[in-house]
């Protein structure tokens, strides 16, 4: 059981965002607002099999957004925790620590920033794009993200409108067009990055921030920091 | 059988495991045969903010002895370590550092928080 302060959250709403994933949104207990950074998580203590299992999922809500804190993740295989947690209904109660983590983004630098998703890993950058696009200062920012189907993008409507609003944010989705089980990030991402961040127009000034699952994220931190980019601009967090 | 001799900054008495390494894993949290793999699946509570998924520090331990018993470190555990309050040459995770044979010490700190708001 962990030893730092332990809140508890009702489940208001969930959502279907795409196949398999969904949005919880919590309401922490006591009307209590949890001060985070964008791009942190909360830490999750779900009673499964007789234990309490940590598991951990991204914060995909604004720290300046009232009301509830949203999680988006999905479910995945035979994983106790996501399948847990589909488990549940509104007004179920949830049991968290943190916020934790330091993939987060809060002071921006005059650096162009690029982030790197594929499917779910894009959850962290919505409170980090949203901070970026309203520090003030006009910071460029690309979003490249990938997944299988147009169907499977998050928050698809937000980026393109993000996109259309703020004239330094683009937004770069990549499909692959395939099944779930035929994609990989070889489908589009990998070498879009190689011929935009690595063959061409290499800028050393650049902050990459990379998110997803396993070790396509590797792939991708490999790639940049052996094209040169220096390893403290090219953030990762992999799950 | 391998040992893992555990020692606590915040007084909690120290804790000698016992545990045949063929077995793991023991809890499912981290690699398996990690050292927080190894603690859990013994009752020996170790902070995993993250689930043992290498994306905190809240598992930082200090190895006094016995680094040879333990994978090497990978460049996603040297990344996530930078960021350890009280890092030392012999720091890990306990998430990502496999116990296969052997004897390992480790000391374990009071500060393994890195929330930041």
């Amino acid at each position: 059981m962990s030893s730092s302060p332990t809140f508890t959250a009702t489940i208001e709403k969930i959502i279907e965002r795409a196949p398999d994933t969904r949005s919880f949104f919590l309401r922490v207990a006591n009307g209590q607002k949890l001060p985070f950074l964008p791009g942190q998580f909360l830490s999750f203590l779900l009673p499964i099999g007789g234990r309490t299992l940590t598991r951990a999922y991204t914060i995909a809500s604004l720290p300046e957004e009232e009301g509830c804190l949203e999680i988006c993740l999905n479910q995945v295989g035979d994983s106790p925790g996501s399948s847990y947690l589909f488990s549940l209904e509104e007004a179920d109660v949830l049991c968290f620590t943190g916020p934790w983590g330091n993939f987060v983004l809060d002071q921006p630098t005059a650096a162009e920033y690029i982030f790197i998703a594929d499917r779910v890993g894009v959850v962290p950058f919505r409170p980090m794009i949203a901070r970026l696009l309203t520090a003030g200062g006009q910071h460029a920012a690309r979003l490249l993200y990938a997944g299988p189907r147009s169907g499977d993008l998050l928050y698809a409507t937000e980026w393109q409108r993000w996109e259309r609003q703020c004239a330094h944010f683009s937004f770069r989705p990549l499909i692959a067009e395939c099944e779930p089980e035929e994609y990989s990030i070889e489908k589009g991402l990998l070498p879009y990055v190689e011929q935009h961040f690595v063959k061409e127009a290499r800028q050393h000034s650049r902050r990459f921030y990379i998110c997803g699952i396993g070790r396509p994220v590797l792939l991708l931190r490999d790639l940049l920091r052996g094209a040169g980019y220096e390893r403290q601009t090219v953030k990762y967090e992999k799950w | 059988m391998a040992k893992l001799y555990v020692s606590f900054e915040n007084g909690n008495p120290e804790q000698v495991i016992e545990f045949d390494p063929s077995h793991a894993p023991f809890h499912h949290d981290g690699e398996s045969g990690s050292l927080l793999d190894i603690l859990l699946g013994h009752g020996v509570e170790l902070e995993h903010a993250c689930g043992g998924n290498c994306a905190c520090t809240t598992c930082h331990v200090i190895v006094t002895q016995g680094m040879a018993y333990l994978t090497e470190n990978e460049e996603e555990e040297d990344d996530m370590l930078d960021k350890a309050p009280g890092l030392v040459s012999t720091s890990r995770l306990g998430c990502q550092a496999v116990m296969a044979e052997g004897e390992v010490k480790i000391f374990i700190p009071r500060h393994t928080i890195n929330q930041q708001v």
